[in-house]
């Protein structure tokens, strides 16, 4: 390289434009696509807004009707969380079960880990949503399995608002490739000389999974942990497709997302759908947040010791 | 060499700007004009019958085409007309004109009336149902009632060979308990209307009430909500209505309505959607008002099934006109829509396809003729909120079905909330 020799600070400058070149398209998207748009929907939640006229400042109005007055809302939250509930930790404990015994080098491993993702590629699409309604209604796949195997007569599971939130916890559940991959990488990780170690104290299988397995897996379990914790706030396409978009049956596969799509796009009320956005915003924060914190007592790293 | 590469990166870059922004000059020879509705696949198929017959007698006009369900037609419509890149011709429902036309995002149809849009041969009622404070924004594509529909032979199953127009609530409630007992636990005699606003709007427009008033409000009374639920509960109780949780997988599309499904007699639709309803059904179905009530007026009335509209910002304005003048009155045009819309607003385009129809199409352009004898008047287009109301009553009339609340709770519930959202709105 020939390049005369710069002023220190000049050279810095000359040095750093093509790095910055390099990210311009990806500063730009930045800016205008997801900065922009976010900090333009925080003022927009303080507006009525219907997107056929011009925005209407009104203070903390939404916030208001969403805390003091809005029942849907509470009952979004409150599907959510049921939903959140019982499908996170029942994906996790899936994919761990799932991830502990392709572990052993089984005959046809590879082969056995590559369908158990096949889920995962396939479960946010809309054609599982479809398939999924048609398994689970009155007279689908799953009742007719119930009745020639033990001669129950199912409800149809989809359309009663009793059991329709379970089918979407099912689906998500049954989508346990992602953290199941990463935690067979995880398992691959521990080193096999403190299993040997262990089965010559004389600790069985459980004790080994309990005392080895679960505290070297902790970092990953956590990762999975907050990864899924987002993921589910953020479920929308099973019970949007599922329910024909109308959070049905009386409401009770009505996810927070799908209520504010609602608000959004269903009724034109962009103002308060854009202060239930930054409430979910919010929500998932404090989630993640306690994760990090309680992770304090119970995940800890490699290097630390 | 790094002042070089960087020049050679920057004047890249820009080359690739200038290509870019050369393109949309490219794209625009010619006219183009985009086309939007909502239907069903019966509909998409005439409607694009139709354009590709247009553009084949227009070379040099391009017509895109897009439909969607209704649900999510009026999202993207909404968001399209508030981004200024909403679609030329844009199917337009009563239910929204007048929210469409009063934001100035409809064009006054005036200016390329007579020519190249004539609607001279159109009745009074069928034009003027496109105006909003005096100036027309929309053209009716044909016009309709609500109707129930049903399968005629189930109906012959139980003995009823054709329906008597008179029929009453009591002929069918013992009708639909009949049928339940042909394949009982599998197939009901009548789907459940009580969750669907056209179905209550009926039974107050049978006492000669209305379902909202001028200023928005809504003009029915609590009473009336318990009423209703009352008169299907007792249907469903007596086992001539399908169960909630069969009744609950209608989400609205003519293909999971109850008759489509499979699992009732009776369905509660438009008279125009018979076309489509016959499309995906095996055995034959016909078409009947809804029951009538002993000393009440019919509750039917004519309404627009829908219109076409021209966006206030369309760059083709003449074009447009001259698309909508070939579907309403241009024989090609007509004959590849049919009645699938609705039964056409100008006489001599019902004389047009009146050769075509099937049985089925000339039992609906009677069905509309009969019924526009007997029709009350048009009620003024529902307030803004009432899409809310209508889903509102959804989720309510199915708590009430499902046994989570008591008749007169739920009809509580119905009245107050949609009273906040017509408030709110």
């Amino acid at each position: 390289m020939k390049t005369s020799v710069a002023p220190a600070g000049n050279r810095l400058r000359s040095d750093d434009l093509p790095a910055y070149l390099f990210l311009l398209p990806w500063l730009c998207g930045f800016l205008f696509f997801t900065l922009g748009p976010t900090l333009a929907s925080l003022a927009l939640s303080f507006t009525k807004f219907d997107l056929l006229t011009p925005p209407r400042w009104i203070g903390f109005e939404n916030y208001e009707y969403m805390f003091l007055k809005d029942q849907r809302f509470g009952n979004a939250l409150k599907v959510t969380f049921v939903y959140l509930f019982l499908e996170v930790p029942l994906k996790l404990c899936f994919a761990l079960g799932i991830a502990v015994l392709l572990d052993k080098n089984i005959r046809g491993g590879d082969t056995y880990r590559a369908l158990f993702y096949v889920p995962s590629l396939l479960g946010g699409s809309v054609a599982i949503a479809v398939l999924w309604r048609q398994l689970f209604q009155g007279d689908g796949i799953v009742n007719r399995a119930l009745y020639g195997a033990f001669g129950l007569e199912g409800p149809s599971w989809i359309s009663n608002p009793e059991t329709s939130i379970y089918t979407l916890v099912l689906l998500a559940v049954w989508q346990f490739g992602s953290p199941m991959i990463i935690f067979l990488a995880g398992l691959r990780q521990i080193p096999k000389e403190l299993y040997e170690a262990a089965s010559i104290d004389g600790a069985g299988k459980l004790a080994q999974f309990i005392k080895i397995t679960l505290p070297l897996l902790a970092p990953v379990i956590f990762f999975n942990l907050v990864l899924q914790t987002i993921e589910g706030f953020k479920a929308f396409t099973p019970a949007f497709i599922i329910s024909g978009g109308t959070g049905g049956p009386v409401d009770s596969t009505m996810f927070y997302t799908l209520y504010l799509y609602q608000e959004a796009f269903g009724h034109f009320r962009m103002g308060y759908a854009a202060a239930l956005a930054w409430l979910l915003l919010v929500i998932i924060a404090i989630f993640t947040a306690i994760s990090f914190i309680t992770a304090k007592y119970w995940v800890h790293y490699d290097d630390e010791r | 060499m790094t002042n070089l590469n960087r020049r050679l990166f920057t004047q890249g870059i820009l080359a690739l700007g200038a290509a870019g922004t050369s393109l949309p000059t490219l794209a625009q020879s010619g006219t183009r004009l985009r086309c939007f509705w909502w239907g069903n696949p019966e509909r998409d198929r005439r409607t694009r019958a139709a354009l590709d017959a247009y553009q084949k007698a227009n070379a040099g006009t391009e017509v895109g085409s897009e439909s969607l369900g209704w649900g999510e037609y009026w999202t993207k419509l909404a968001t399209q007309t508030a981004a200024g890149n909403a679609p030329d011709l844009i199917q337009m429902d009563y239910r929204y004109i007048y929210e469409y036309a009063r934001r100035n995002t409809l064009l006054p149809l005036e200016g390329v009336m007579p020519k190249p849009l004539d609607l001279s041969g159109f009745s009074a009622g069928a034009r003027d149902c496109g105006k909003v404070d005096g100036k027309l924004y929309g053209v009716t594509l044909g016009t309709n009632s609500k109707a129930m529909v049903y399968d005629t032979e189930m109906f012959a199953k139980v003995g009823v060979a054709k329906l008597d127009a008179a029929w009453t609530w009591e002929d069918m409630a013992k009708i639909a308990a009949e049928i339940s007992k042909v394949n009982p636990g599998k197939y009901w005699g009548t789907g459940d209307n009580s969750r669907w606003e056209q179905g209550f709007e009926h039974y107050l427009n049978q006492r000669g009430k209305m379902m909202y008033a001028e200023d928005g409000k809504a003009a029915f009374k609590v009473e009336d909500v318990a009423e209703w639920f009352e008169l299907w509960d007792k249907l469903r109780k007596s086992g001539a209505c399908a169960p909630a949780e069969v009744v609950a997988l209608n989400t609205g599309a003519i293909d999971q309505y109850e008759i489509s499904r499979g699992t009732a007699a009776m369905s509660y639709a438009n008279s125009n959607q018979v076309v489509a309803f016959q499309a995906i059904h095996k055995s034959k179905l016909a078409l009947s008002v809804f029951p009538n009530l002993k000393g009440g007026v019919s509750g039917h009335y004519i309404k627009p099934a829908m219109m076409m509209s021209v966006s206030a910002r369309s760059r083709n304005p003449q074009e447009a006109a001259k698309l909508i003048q070939f579907m309403v009155n241009e024989a090609e045009g007509v004959k590849a829509l049919g009645i699938e819309r609705g039964v056409p607003g100008s006489s001599a385009s019902q004389a047009l396809i009146s050769g075509d129809l099937d049985a089925l199409g000339k039992a609906q352009v009677d069905y509309v003729a009969a019924v526009s004898k007997i029709a009350v008047p048009l009620p003024p287009p529902p307030p803004k909120g009432a899409g809310e109301v209508e889903k509102l009553l959804l989720r309510v009339a199915d708590g009430v079905a499902f046994g989570r609340a008591s008749v007169s709770d739920g009809a509580k519930q119905f009245f107050t909330d949609a009273t906040n959202i017509l408030a709110r709105a």
